[in-house]
């Protein structure tokens, strides 16, 4: 998240490429250049709302072509049949990209990564043949001699620089928004690690919905003002493979997920193509192709997220690190309020089963976790404990049995709405948000609980605290060590104060000391009122700090009780050690 | 192997325009001005091979009418044609003509760029810029927008349908002594077979008493004629009309009604457009399976060019003369005359002259049928469609009579 | 709409003869998507490199002239994928392996960036580097084959397409027990499984990498080269099947060899076979729509394994 004075910055930055733009096209002489001009700054358009969706979110697709055809389709068709001047149509492709987004979101958001991808490519290429069926195969914008203004039909090329240029503005003001909200901090969780942001109570369908309706809206206005520039419309021209390309190439090329890369793109892409087809294309046809594809090629292995980055890094590497305004933990006002008893257990299991296939992974899993517990779950490797938290926390739909937190029913609900009623998680491999800072991780997972931003970030700073990380709130996560890694993602499931937080081995991997001082964070968080139900292989360590053991072993319940007592249990150290130790015991007692 | 060829000659013909463009400015000097042409068609991406057949035939014009002497009432002025490429996509095309209406502000006419869509992109610029623009090109579209600058010198894809069905029925009852009854339709969704089949479908069939049996339309490119050609097996038409505008197509389709046993005149087929004439169509399918292929066309070598096909021949390497080199020349040649009649290089008494023009001899008559004449609209009227059919090996015109270089043959089993 | 019993075996068969071709360069893709994880968007000009080399080896210098006009066209499309192959090791040496697997599994998306832009590059290079070295013509492998049919009732059976879903058959066999059962093939599967465990297991990833990208291209390139007799193409051809190819992937499941050659048969199939209800100019939208249906119902495709664990 951006500080006021980098957002200033960067609206500043804004503005003046704008002003260099305008000034630009002032002074070049000849038509054809203000053409490619135009043509740049409208492919940069479509890059940029592509890069919402597959740059910030990380969600690739192929097919934004889709956008762009129906947004050129719809003007060309509005004034051919409709006779409605673009002026009216192109702001209402704002509408018709917003539609079609959450037309193909609904089913298309089921799949992921690659699936996704390649889903989004086929939508263009379905819509390709319809349009040669419907009789659209050559479209023109009829020319409008008398009232030529009022359609959007200009002699001078300059009037569409400036059209263009203001849509780049438009939608780098947009990019800029996003950046800085919630939206964009929700997006960048989801490409680092969609199930973390999911636990932490980040609604991801949503928030992706959103960002794909937007991304196909900005792509179909600058799609209705390229069928204005072009005046001629094919199917193949304006839903073509070279389309998604492009819009893929120019965001990749400059800088994925940047304010700038698509800009960059754009600005160097677009009349590097265009000045190979003017030298070259009429000596050696075809060699203009061939300098275009090296050239990608050669940038992409030297700066394989794009050029922003590789200038940005470089620059970085000289400046020594600004010392920040200290992230000092403000004074924590009480935001924990004493969890009273109000009587009934917290969370309850009846009867939980679930299988994968012939596999019955869990089977009459039976829990009752009273407000202000410790609780324990133990058992061998494979015995489904971490299948079960998954069951708990909404990852996985029970097929039996039901689950019941604060008297509601839970089962079936999608895991951020069960953030959103209390349960917070961490993971059995830290799930962190790798290229943010500890503290945007945290401040990530205390969205759910927090009215506002400023709130959010209290929040995140007091749970920072409370798992004592605090000086390391600015460190990159990627480079933290286990320790810290456990305790981050600690403070990030206890940022919105739930009240009851599912640990998924949070000691594995600890040597001796760590131990001790994730054992105390533990308790304290039972103390401020939290309830804890816990995974854990360490007996030694899981003994003396919970009320109650649960054993599990091949998705079935074989004890239950003080910790003291399942110790002793034969069926647990049967379960654990074999028969062959039983009677090892047995005899040795004798 | 032809291919080859034609990238070497590309690569001396750019050679050769650079050496002499570098020599231009010398021999500017000395005499009178060039004249500038430009020339569009898209010479690469996947429809080079039509663009630098249409090349060949601009440079030969271009030869041709500066070895005579140039433009007379411009003191014998030189003509040069400005090659660009329009490349693989409408907004390449349409850049290309920008640039060139930029770099190029002399030009005074130019013709192009070969796919209908290129052609409507690329004349977008030019009306806007009053260039007079001549092109083979034949989608309705071109000519209904109300444009004053732009000539088509193919005839309307509705005169040609109007034109090659009875003529074709005329050739099958003169062979057969029958009238066909039905007809099957095989095309692709491209803008030219559309136009053209339009009016067919809207009644023109009927009024020819004809029953249409077969009616498939695909978008290309065609994967396999299976399908299509099981309905001809089915349907049994009395005759096909073919309007495949690609080749790839047509030989999928050809060679699928042969191995249905319907080629070989047991359906006789009449096709549309140019590329049932090109040399790769002989080439990927062989001379029989192509003999006695009829096909009407908006231009194809006729009677009295035989020497200029010969010419052309040699200097290419091509085996035969097809459209798109014949209207390169003829569009250059028209200009020419335009030129010739205006006595001035300037764009807007080009275009006079060209609406005035009326032209039934000379170089420019010689490469199209009929009187080259416009209409209002920019279009030719009074034009006879001609027909070619492959006759060992060759596509040649059969049709009409007073134009052709041999005699029809209705294929029949 | 109504159709025949014959209309229907017809394109049946149609569907199964063409979607052979498909099923095998699909199989080429699923090689390199499966153990890659790379989508590789230069695969469709691979194929038409491999049909081009077919295409010389039949009729440039007689070399293949006295294998005659039948037998000439097929070693030539077998012959095409050593040649692909070849030519796909060194781009993998050279290029792709800068963006791939341990090479850039350091980069954000474990260089995921990097590798798309590096075969849209590299399909771009192949396409007009083909236009300058072969021309613009559209070309095709005459062979008497592709005009020629068995015939099974009423049903005619081309003959060159019933050669070339032997060939297919016979060459997706072959890999799939190499793939299967020889130790080299194995390594491949560990590699694409868990690259960092194979790395542990002292498989050499990147070798691994390499010989299932060279492996991918050559398999498509003998699809190519039996396409080639039946089809034209020009050096802008392989745009055509890509998609088509990736459906076919998709549709058969990520990591399935198996899959992949039904996916690829079952799109033929649903090409053909979609004209018989649908307008035939709708058939490719047919084909997106199947491949969006599976995806969306069964998204590990029909031989894929669900992943992801939480």
């Amino acid at each position: 998240m951006r500080t006021r004075p980098e957002s200033n910055r960067q609206r500043w930055a804004i503005a003046a490429v704008a002003a260099a733009v305008l000034a630009l096209s002032l002074v070049l002489r000849s038509a054809y250049y203000e053409l490619v001009l135009t043509q740049v700054l409208l492919w940069a358009v479509m890059s940029l709302g592509w890069n919402i969706l597959c740059g910030y979110g990380g969600y690739f697709s192929f097919g934004h072509a889709v956008f762009w055809g129906l947004g050129a389709y719809t003007v060309a068709l509005a004034m051919i049949y409709l006779n409605l001047s673009p002026w009216v149509s192109i702001p209402f492709c704002a509408v018709v990209g917003a539609v079609a987004g959450a037309i193909i979101g609904f089913p298309t958001f089921r799949l992921k990564g690659h699936y996704f991808a390649l889903a989004m490519l086929a939508y263009p290429l379905a819509m390709l043949p319809i349009f040669q069926w419907l009789g659209f195969q050559e479209l023109a914008l009829p020319m409008k001699r008398e009232t030529a203004a009022l359609y959007m039909q200009f002699e001078d090329p300059r009037v569409y620089v400036v059209l263009a240029l203001g849509l780049m503005v438009v939608a780098l003001s947009i990019s800029l928004w996003v950046e800085n909200s919630r939206f964009g901090m929700a997006l960048t969780a989801i490409k680092q690690n969609e199930p973390a942001a999911e636990a932490a109570g980040i609604d991801t369908w949503r928030w992706k919905m959103l960002a794909l309706m937007l991304s196909g809206a900005i792509a179909a206005v600058a799609g209705g003002l390229y069928a204005v520039v072009l005046l001629v419309l094919t199917p193949d021209t304006v839903f073509g493979m070279l389309v998604s390309a492009q819009a893929l190439i120019l965001a990749l090329f400059g800088g994925v997920g940047s304010l700038w890369g698509p800009i960059i793109g754009a600005m160097v892409l677009v009349p590097l193509a265009e000045g190979l087809n003017a030298e070259l294309g009429n000596v050696l046809p075809g060699i203009q192709g061939v300098v275009y594809g090296v050239a990608i090629i050669v940038i992409i292995l030297c700066a394989p997220e794009g050029v922003y980055w590789r200038v940005l890094d470089r620059l970085n590497r000289n400046k020594k690190p600004e010392p920040r305004a200290t992230v000092a933990a403000a004074p924590v006002v009480a935001l924990l309020q004493p969890r009273g008893t109000a009587g009934g257990d917290l969370l309850v299991l009846r009867g939980i089963g679930i299988s994968f296939g012939g596999l019955r992974a869990l089977d009459q899993i039976d829990l009752a976790v009273p407000p202000g517990g410790l609780y324990g779950i133990i058992g061998p490797n494979g015995a489904g404990k971490t299948t079960l938290f998954n069951v708990i926390n909404g990852f996985l739909a029970p097929g039996n049995g039901t689950a019941e937190f604060a008297g509601e029913k839970i089962t079936g609900l999608r895991p951020n709405r069960i953030c959103r009623r209390g349960i917070g998680r961490t993971f059995q491999v830290v799930r962190a948000f790798a290229r943010m800072s500890v503290l945007e991780n945290v401040i990530v997972g205390a969205y759910v609980g927090a009215p506002d931003d400023t709130a959010a970030r209290n929040m995140a700073l007091a749970a920072l605290d409370r798992v004592g990380l605090s000086v390391r709130a600015d460190a990159i996560a990627g480079g933290l060590t286990t320790r810290e890694l456990r305790l981050m993602e600690l403070a990030r499931a206890l940022a919105p104060n739930p009240r009851l937080v599912l640990l998924d081995e949070t000691l594995a991997g600890l040597g001796h000391e760590d131990l001790d001082g994730i054992l105390g964070v533990i308790r304290q968080i039972r103390t401020d009122g939290t309830t804890v139900l816990i995974i854990e292989h360490t007996m030694q360590a899981m003994v003396n700090l919970v009320d109650h053991f649960t054993v599990l072993d091949h998705g079935r319940l074989i004890a239950e009780g003080k910790p003291n007592d399942v110790v002793r249990d034969q069926r647990v150290i049967e379960a654990y050690l074999g028969k062959k130790w039983v009677e090892r015991v047995a005899a040795t007692a004798n | 192997m032809t291919h080859h060829s034609v990238t070497r000659r590309s690569v001396t013909a750019g050679i050769a325009t650079a050496i002499g463009a570098l020599a231009a400015p010398a021999i500017v000097r000395a005499q009178a001005k060039t004249i500038k042409i430009a020339s569009i068609a898209p010479l690469s991406g996947p429809w080079a091979r039509q663009g630098q057949l249409l090349k060949m035939g601009t440079d030969m014009a271009m030869e041709d009418i500066n070895a005579a002497g140039g433009i007379k009432s411009l003191g014998g002025a030189k003509i040069e044609v400005i090659a660009a490429d329009a490349g693989d996509s409408t907004e390449k095309a349409k850049n290309a003509a920008q640039r060139l209406l930029s770099d190029q502000p002399e030009l005074v006419g130019g013709t192009g760029a070969w796919l209908s869509s290129f052609t409507l992109a690329v004349t977008e610029v030019t009306e806007r810029a009053s260039l007079p623009w001549l092109t083979l090109s034949y989608s309705d579209a071109i000519t209904n927008r109300g444009f004053k600058f732009v000539f088509q010198t193919s005839p309307t894809a509705d005169w040609q349908a109007k034109e090659t069905v009875p003529t074709a029925l005329k050739l099958a009852e003169a062979a057969t002594h029958k009238t066909p009854k039905t007809v099957g339709i095989i095309m692709d969704n491209t803008a030219a077979p559309v136009s053209f089949s339009k009016p067919l479908r809207e009644g023109g069939l009927e009024k020819m008493g004809l029953k249409l049996t077969v009616d498939q339309i695909f978008t290309p490119p065609l994967s396999d004629a299976t399908p299509l050609i099981e309905k001809v097996r089915s349907a049994k038409p009395d005759f096909l009309l073919l309007l495949t505008s690609a080749m790839p197509d047509c030989k999928l389709v050809l060679e699928k009604l042969d191995e249905f046993k319907l080629a070989h005149g047991k359906v006789p087929l009449v096709g549309n457009g140019a590329p049932f004439g090109s040399p790769e169509l002989l080439s990927t399918i062989g001379p029989e399976l192509l003999e006695g292929l009829l096909f009407s066309v908006a231009n194809w070598p006729t009677k009295g060019q035989e020497e200029f096909i010969e010419r052309f021949k040699k200097r290419t390497g091509e085996p035969f003369l097809t459209q798109d080199g014949l209207c390169g020349y003829g569009d250059v040649a028209i200009l020419a005359a335009a030129l010739e009649a205006a006595g001035a290089a300037d764009r807007i008494k080009v275009a006079e002259a060209i609406r005035k023009m009326n032209l039934t001899t000379g170089p420019a008559a010689q490469c199209f049928p009929g009187p080259i004449k416009f209409d209002g609209k920019g279009r030719r009227v009074d034009v006879p469609m001609i027909f070619a059919q492959w006759q060992k090996g060759v596509p040649i015109s059969v049709f009409p009579a007073d134009l052709a270089l041999g005699k029809a043959v209705w294929p029949s089993v | 709409m109504s159709f025949s019993l014959i209309d229907f075996l017809q394109a049946l068969t149609a569907g199964i003869l063409v979607g052979s071709a498909y099923a095998l360069m699909c199989v080429g893709l699923g090689i390199i998507f499966g153990a890659m994880r790379v989508v590789n968007f230069a695969q469709g000009d691979f194929l038409m490199l491999g049909m081009y080399a077919a295409f010389y080896l039949t009729t440039g210098y007689g070399v293949l002239a006295f294998l005659g006009p039948y037998g000439g066209p097929i070693v030539a499309a077998f012959l095409a994928g050593p040649i692909v192959f070849a030519v796909g090791w060194l781009v993998h040496r050279f290029i792709v392996s800068r963006v791939t697997g341990s090479g850039a599994a350091a980069s954000e998306g474990a260089g995921a960036y990097g590798q798309i832009l590096t075969t849209l590059g590299l399909s771009l290079i192949l396409q007009n580097g083909a236009l300058i070295v072969f021309g613009s013509t559209p070309t095709a492998i005459r062979s008497p084959l592709s005009r020629s049919s068995w015939e099974i009732g009423d049903v005619l059976l081309n003959q060159g397409r019933c050669v070339s879903f032997l060939v297919a058959v016979v060459v997706a066999a072959a890999v799939y027990l190499f793939l299967g059962h020889t130790r080299l093939g194995k390594g491949l599967r560990a590699a694409a499984d868990n690259s960092q465990a194979a790395i542990y297991m002292g498989i050499d990833v990147d070798r691994a990498h390499r010989l299932a990208w060279s492996l991918g291209v050559g398999i498509t390139a003998i699809a190519g080269g039996l396409v080639a007799s039946s089809q034209s193409f020009q050096p802008y051809t392989g745009f055509d099947f890509v998609i088509v190819m990736y459906a076919g992937v998709v549709l058969g499941g990520l990591g399935s060899i198996l899959g992949a050659f039904w996916g690829g048969l079952l799109i033929g199939i649903v090409q053909q076979a979609s004209t018989l209800v649908f307008p035939y100019q709708l058939q490719n939208t047919c084909i997106f729509i199947v491949f969006l249906l599976i995806i969306f119902l069964r998204p590990q495709g029909m031989f894929g394994r669900l992943s992801e664990r939480t």
